[in-house]
């Protein structure tokens, strides 16, 4: 199954989104899916793909955004980065 | 002051659902108490409680049973059939106008259970998003609220055990007073999380097993009592104008005609009978009655060693010589401790038994407590006995204490 496929069978499954609604560019608002069921929908990818998520502020809108966004964490994910951010241990103690 | 009605009964409770089926086994003494069999149980010194049969997906879709705790998912139900009940209660009302109150002494504690157990025992950090929404105190009322557009004030009252006799005594002013012009009112709890029983177990409240039958396990006022056995479940009342509900010909339960108000600011846990009392005296002064016109009782009742003397003490302060002639139930030993939804269960028993004229009985009470010497309707319903004023008593860890005084139609 592509990321696509899961992500419909999630959006169906767990919020009762008729799948014909689902193009690229329906909005996440007009599916049912508010900033409450956009933290619960990134929570549930985490296990569904795998991910360990970053903890920002996400301008996701569409169901096409969501799906790309999805893939690039898969992609980013799947090849450890060399370096670590030498900010990473700084900004996590002032968030 | 207006006079307030009681018009619609809305249960979800370990005796059954229905207003007939939860009062016929309450007349029968059929105690909902039981063994409780789960992943956890034997980690526990008597593991029973009084649990509520529940299918979550016939009331709830997927998303609504992610966001409600199941303290959240009684209240709503509940609060669903009280309106039903009520025959159009709602109709043609100002919504903002109407409020919902409704007590619970422990509120989303089995999310925040679960959410604990991914923290430490799983040292996860994956805590759901919906966690807070799921374990916060006011989130039962809240969804009755949303699910009916009700704008008017929506108030959770958690003063542990008596929590839902404040909330119907704090509806009833409201209701009295013109302040609104419908309350839905009662409580809900669903308490039975590992952590929230080990909690209770390690206070020593909780009855150790009576291993001859197990269901006779919570035994209030008797002299082997050993303690209470923690219940779930809601009960919720829809109180309104009396005129108003002459007017509309509404089923009329009864009415409420008082409420008591006291804390004993005196010890965390230890109930004080002083304390007691004084919220009795102050129900009778606010219903304008004097003690002689009360006709029964509905106890606090636990079966705990210190409430059962100290309310007894009570009951004696305030009714003298006539204390050893008033019926008075212990309903606990049937149907558990409801902890903020006890006082609701308990009110609308009161209620059912002044309208069928039965004095419930207060089951397991073979062996009578010295200390406790007043006329406890043991273990048989009593006919022609419940009359037509009752009190029913709530009292709480915390030293808050509610008495509400019930007067039939």
């Amino acid at each position: 199954m592509t990321t696509t496929d899961r992500i419909i069978a999630m959006l169906v499954n767990d919020f009762k989104v008729e799948p014909d609604r689902l193009s690229p560019t329906a909005r996440l608002e007009d599916l049912g899916i508010d900033s409450l069921g956009l933290a619960e929908l990134l929570f549930n990818f985490e296990d569904e793909f795998h991910l360990k998520l970053p903890d920002v502020p996400l301008d996701l809108a569409t169901f096409g955004d969501v799906v790309r966004y999805v893939d690039e964490q898969i992609a980013a994910q799947s090849t450890p980065p060399t370096v670590a951010p030498a900010s990473a241990h700084d900004a996590q103690v002032v968030r | 002051m207006k006079r307030v009605a009681v018009t619609g009964i809305g249960l979800v409770t370990p005796l059954g659902h229905s207003t007939r089926e939860v009062f016929e086994s309450a007349c029968a003494g059929r105690s909902a108490i039981q063994p409780i069999i789960g992943a956890a149980t034997g980690r526990l010194r008597s593991p029973l409680a009084a649990t509520v049969q529940f299918d979550t997906a016939e009331h709830f879709d997927v998303q609504q049973q992610r966001l409600l705790d199941r303290v959240a998912q009684f209240a709503v139900v509940a609060a669903r059939r009280a309106l039903a009940d009520s025959d159009g209660a709602l109709t043609s009302l100002d919504l903002s106008r109407v409020g919902v109150f409704l007590g619970t002494g422990m509120a989303g504690i089995a999310s925040m259970d679960d959410g604990y157990r991914t923290l430490y025992a799983d040292a996860s950090d994956r805590i759901k998003p919906t966690l807070i929404l799921q374990g916060m105190h006011n989130a039962a009322a809240a969804w009755i609220g949303i699910e009916n557009q009700l704008t008017g004030p929506n108030l959770t009252y958690s003063t542990a055990c008596s929590s839902s006799g404040v909330a119907i005594g704090e509806a009833w002013l409201r209701v009295a007073t013109g302040a609104v012009d419908l309350a839905v009112a009662g409580g809900s709890e669903a308490p039975l999380a590992l952590g929230s029983m080990k909690a209770w177990e390690a206070m020593h409240t909780l009855a150790s097993s009576d291993v001859a039958a197990p269901s006779a396990s919570c035994k209030p006022f008797s002299k082997n009592r050993s303690g209470m056995v923690l219940g779930e479940g809601a009960a919720i009342v829809l109180l309104e104008p009396m005129d108003a509900a002459l007017a509309r010909n509404a089923t009329i339960y009864g009415e409420l005609i008082g409420y008591g108000l006291t804390t004993d600011s005196s010890h965390i846990a230890r109930p004080s009978a002083q304390g007691q009392a004084s919220a009795m005296r102050a129900a009778l002064q606010s219903a304008g009655i004097t003690a002689d016109q009360v006709d029964s009782i509905n106890a606090h009742g636990t079966g705990t060693i210190a409430n059962d003397v100290a309310e007894t003490s009570a009951i004696r302060s305030v009714f003298g010589d006539r204390a050893g002639a008033i019926p008075i139930s212990a309903t606990k030993a049937i149907h558990g401790h409801l902890l903020g939804a006890a006082g609701a269960i308990e009110c609308v028993l009161a209620l059912l038994a002044m309208r069928h004229r039965i004095a419930l009985p207060t089951m397991h009470l073979d062996q009578s407590d010295p200390e406790c010497d007043l006329d406890y309707v043991a273990k048989v319903a009593r006919s022609g006995a419940a009359g037509n004023i009752m009190l029913s008593n709530s009292f709480a860890f915390g030293g808050t204490n509610a008495v509400l005084v019930l007067r039939s139609s």
